[in-house]
């Protein structure tokens, strides 16, 4: 890889200590991936939580932090493994917590905003179309590239980190327009969608898709930016799809042939049977849960209002857990607007700067979550240790309210 | 049977070990146990082995970031396999790989490009043996 006069003062130390583990890092994977070089980004999105990043992962952002590390862009965070307000109440012990506290410290000694948040793009973290940028957080990367119309690789944990203090990334992937093109169509004919359909689509898009970019056709115009979300960190839960191609949303495709550039590719249709073997593999169990997830990825302050009106007059069953995960940012405008009130007359909770697929749910004692979430469903399932039922807000709802 | 396949080195090192294959999507996030080596993705097909010492193969990566991060602390607990094989680049074995290396000075080559139909040749427990930086896998006799 070709790195200029300023990289390579930062690979022999002259820039300091961070910088120079970070390139090393960058150029590394870079000359893995067949990179050329090292490109500015605009904005970077990391992982801090210490359920996924283990006492490795605190070792390394204490590493770039203690090293002098600082984020060289507008750099936001995903989630934490607990509630950085409310942990105690959610059950959550000393220990663990002290390890969290030590990734959170090490990221706002580096400068990022404290977001603690797995949809930054509808919070704090905003590049315009066009621009590169290199995010971790795998439904985030599919919602730049596909909707933003950003240009970024799913950077995984250490790499991120890397990237944000470099302010570079190497050009690989899906930074090269060659690489974005459609290469298989995937066509919706399904009327009527509901909130499962469309993480249920998502996943089977994902299955289906391979190395493949995707195009999906069919989508009613009335589809939102929410429902798109979930469809995509379904997509990104079952398989390694960075992009998909939404035909009139996507920047540069406003047809499926502009996706495809025209080529011609493998066509699969998405048919009310193939949703529902879906969910009849992600739904292990019927009956009333321990837990009940919604906001896998965080809940806009809009989904919480759809939330508070479904749970309107009902009481949360006995024995039977609901949180709601949101950013702290909708999480206060919630609180400010008795959104937040509303949830929870029914027994349910909010929960802010953590999600439910990087919390110890085994430790906090659930053995059963039931969500809408395809992605969490896909990664509480993997674990083999929680079992996990799948369906509709709706359907959850009336299951486990009276 | 086809002794040897070429894929694209990416990461160096040489190894050898048994082979781990799987035909499906494979992730460390949520679905190996690090403190352990085992794999629990109920979706895998090889859920219920080690993926320790082996020489792992999968077509693609899937699901979340945080893959790499999982490698790294099985790594730091010494239950990582000794290479990893893939179709597709799986970027956090890369990512993966290049922090064991930075970070605990151990080598875990890797090796893409090698499609799931040529390497499904191989049987789980077959010994393979390896090199990072031509991108040849050999299975040995």
């Amino acid at each position: 890889m070709h790195l200029d006069s300023a990289q390579e003062r930062m690979m022999r130390g002259e820039v300091g200590e961070a910088k120079q583990f970070a390139i090393e890092i960058a150029t590394k994977v870079g000359d893995a991936v067949g990179a050329d070089e090292l490109v500015p980004i605009k904005s970077a999105h990391v992982l801090a939580h210490y359920s996924s990043l283990h006492d490795a992962g605190v070792e390394v952002l204490e590493r770039f932090a203690d090293s002098g590390g600082k984020f060289a862009v507008p750099t936001s965070v995903d989630p934490a493994s607990i509630d950085l307000q409310h942990w105690r109440s959610f059950g959550i012990t000393e220990d663990y917590a002290r390890q969290q506290f030590r990734l959170c410290d090490a990221y706002a000694k580096m400068g990022g905003m404290r977001c603690w948040t797995c949809v930054q793009y509808q919070v704090c973290n905003f590049p315009k179309e066009g621009e590169t940028v290199a995010w971790a957080e795998s439904s985030a990367v599919v919602f730049a590239n596909s909707v933003m119309g950003c240009k970024s690789n799913k950077i995984t944990a250490g790499m991120d980190v890397a990237c944000a203090v470099l302010g570079l990334t190497p050009r690989f992937g899906m930074l090269l327009e060659e690489n974005r093109r459609a290469g298989v169509v995937f066509r919706l004919g399904l009327k009527g969608l509901t909130d499962l359909d469309y993480r249920s689509i998502g996943y089977f898009i994902g299955r289906g898709a391979g190395a493949r970019v995707p195009v999906l056709s069919g989508l009613p115009p009335s589809v939102t930016s929410d429902q798109i979300k979930h469809l995509g960190a379904g997509a990104a839960a079952a398989g390694p799809v960075t992009m998909i191609h939404f035909p009139g949303i996507t920047p540069g495709s406003k047809t499926v042939i502009d996706a495809t550039g025209g080529e011609t590719v493998e066509e699969i249709e998405i048919t009310r049977s193939a949703l529902g073997e879906i969910e009849a593999d992600l739904n292990q169990f019927s009956g009333l849960p321990d837990l009940v997830a919604f906001g896998v990825p965080h809940l806009s302050v809009n989904e919480l209002g759809e939330l508070a009106g479904m749970l309107e007059g009902r009481k949360l069953r006995k024995g039977v857990r609901m949180y709601a995960y949101t950013s702290s940012q909708a999480y206060d405008m919630a609180e400010r607007t008795g959104i937040a009130e509303a949830i929870e007359q029914s027994g349910a909770r909010l929960s802010h700067s953590t999600d439910a697929e990087i919390s110890p749910l085994k430790a906090l004692g659930f053995r059963t979550v039931l969500t809408n979430s395809a992605k969490l469903a896909e990664i509480v399932s993997s674990e083999g240790e929680v079992k996990v039922g799948y369906a509709t807000q709706r359907e959850i709802i009336e299951r486990v309210t009276g | 049977m086809n002794p040897e396949m070429k894929g694209r080195g990416l990461v160096a090192g040489s190894a050898h070990g048994e082979a781990l294959v799987s035909q499906k999507a494979f992730t460390f996030a949520h679905g190996v146990d690090p403190s352990t080596g085992v794999v629990t993705d109920v979706r895998s097909d090889v859920r219920g082995s080690n993926v320790k010492g082996k020489v792992l193969f999968y077509p693609f990566g899937k699901g979340s970031t945080t893959a790499s991060s999982w490698f790294l602390e099985a790594v730091r607990l010494g239950n990582n396999p000794a290479a990893i094989v893939t179709e597709g680049v799986d970027l956090s074995a890369v990512i993966g790989s290049v922090m064991a290396r930075l970070i605990y000075g151990r080598q875990i080559p890797v090796v893409s490009g090698i499609p799931r139909a040529a390497y499904g040749v191989l049987k789980s427990g077959t010994r393979v043996s390896l090199d990072g930086e031509s991108g040849k896998v050999i299975e040995e006799r």
